[in-house]
């Protein structure tokens, strides 16, 4: 037996439909440590150029842009699968955290798809689904696992133990988050928005030990596994402020490779000691930062060394996307946990320890 | 009004002590360049409101909500960087909470959100070459006859 499930993702920019298949794991195969899930559609509308129109965020706008693409989506999403609403057997959408506005029309888009088909409904946490969109990519994951989590608004180090019901942030970004960094960053050395890409496009140009930038949170009193970037950003204007008050040219791209350095150093850094202390051996990183050439590589190399399994999802999947959100719902629906009422509403500071809205 | 913050200590120090005099329906906004100390400053001014959750940089959530603790007044903190210039639909935000019971901050806020209210203090930070902070408070309307910090 197989089940279709679909899910909706609308807790930022992006409107995300996607369709995974469920399939029972085989009695026979006894190494499966989790369901099998297959990706059969992912289609994302993006209001990102919308905003550039308006010059910023209206978040007005943001939830209109949601609402307009909800349905088209939805349809490419059943078009490109090759199925029918009538073939969907449940809805999983993200109940937060995120934007209300936008969380809003992601949700009621949901209510009126579950009510309409009369399947199960599961309002999820959109952290967790960043967490199950690598079982697409790799496989079952691994009990428990550490997930780093590093995009625009989401800087977090999560143990999983199970992704569909228990999963304990052990630490967080105190202030910016590191996408974050990457943007303000990309305005104070005049790169476009959004400065991931154009910052590590630029740094391969550059030497990472130009410029010795701080690492945030990483005294000895400092909580081990929690980030901060706001101090970093600040130096890098306080160092370009000075280089131009002394009347140098900026050289872009050593600031930038310092500055990614100085990124990817603290999130390595402390995902390797969370997965050593905890005992973990297999590490997720996911989020749109995942994608960044410096952080995968020097991830990479220090989850060799400390004998620590790299799971990195492709870039696409990284983002937000309604696959995540599929996924997520279809181990939700594989672990037989209740669906949510229809009555709930969107929590724009949903803690990841709710993976199911009940 | 000028005020010096030689140390991050002193800033949420300062903010804690404006936290303190702030009411239900009370708007700061504030100014200043990047890593001027905007989001430190939230933080003591949470800490001065006793209100609950993390202060983090609301440049991506735009707006979030502290519940309010002991004092019964909730904090809004939000920051206008990546909005179109225009907080006149702070309602549209959706947030969960009555702005008449909340006190709000706004980071970017200035030339943005003075027209939530014509009394408003705004807080302008500045970062000196030696990573000194000053703070500068200019009140409008009402506030210009209530007391302030420093």
């Amino acid at each position: 037996m197989s089940r279709v499930i679909m899910g909706i993702e609308t807790s930022c920019d992006e409107t995300g439909v996607g369709l995974v298949r469920l399939s029972e794991n085989d009695a026979a195969d006894a190494t499966a440590t989790g369901p099998r899930v297959e990706l059969l559609a992912d289609e994302v509308a993006s209001s990102v150029e919308l905003h550039a129109r308006y010059g910023g965020v209206v978040p007005e706008v943001a939830s209109r842009a949601h609402l307009e693409a909800m349905a088209p989506t939805a349809r490419r999403a059943l078009a490109t699968a090759g199925l029918t609403l009538s073939d969907v057997d449940a809805i999983a959408v993200t109940a937060g955290p995120g934007l209300a506005g936008a969380l809003l029309v992601g949700v009621a888009a949901a209510k009126a798809y579950a009510a309409a088909l009369d399947v199960p409904l599961y309002g999820v946490n959109h952290l967790a689904g960043h967490v199950a969109v690598d079982t697409l990519e790799h496989g079952p994951l691994p009990r428990p696992c550490l997930a780093l989590l590093v995009s625009g608004g989401h800087t977090q180090l999560l143990r999983v133990d199970d992704v569909a019901s228990k999963i304990t942030e052990l630490g967080s970004t105190v202030d910016d988050a590191a996408g974050e960094a990457y943007d303000k960053v990309a305005r104070i050395v005049g790169l476009p928005y959004p400065g991931g890409p154009p910052i590590d496009k630029a740094a391969r140009e550059g030497d990472p030990e130009a410029i010795a930038f701080p690492r945030g949170m990483t005294g000895p009193r400092d909580a081990p596994f929690d980030f901060s970037f706001s101090g970093l950003k600040t130096a890098v204007a306080r160092w370009i402020e000075a280089a131009e008050r002394n009347g140098e040219s900026i050289p872009v791209p050593d600031v930038c490779a310092s500055f990614q350095e100085a990124v990817a150093d603290v999130l390595t850094m402390k995902a390797v000691a969370a997965a050593r202390e905890y005992g973990i051996g297999t590490m997720v990183i996911s989020g749109g930062v995942a994608a960044n050439s410096r952080l995968s590589a020097l991830a990479r190399e220090r989850c060799e060394a400390a004998g620590i399994e790299l799971r990195v999802p492709r870039p696409r999947l990284c983002t937000d996307n309604g696959a995540m959100i599929a996924a997520l719902g279809a181990h939700v629906v594989a672990a037989d946990l209740p669906a949510s009422p229809l009555d709930f509403s969107g929590t724009p500071a949903l803690p990841v320890s709710t993976v199911t809205v009940r | 009004m000028k005020v010096e913050l030689t140390t991050h200590e002193d800033t949420v120090r300062f903010g804690r002590t404006l936290g303190e005099l702030l009411r239900a329906g009370d708007l700061v906004l504030l100014s200043g360049p990047l890593g001027a100390g905007k989001t430190v400053l939230t933080k003591g001014i949470a800490e001065g409101l006793c209100v609950s959750g993390r202060v983090s940089s609301p440049t991506f959530v735009i707006a979030r909500v502290h519940p309010a603790g002991e004092r019964g007044v909730a904090l809004v903190h939000v920051d206008a960087y990546r909005l179109g210039g225009d907080l006149a639909q702070l309602d549209d935000l959706d947030l969960d909470t009555d702005l008449a019971d909340a006190a709000v901050v706004v980071e970017w806020g200035e030339g943005v959100a003075e027209r939530l209210s014509e009394d408003h203090l705004l807080v302008r930070l500045e970062r000196e070459v030696d990573d000194t902070r000053i703070a500068e408070l200019e009140p409008h309307g009402a506030w210009t006859e209530r007391a302030l910090p420093g």
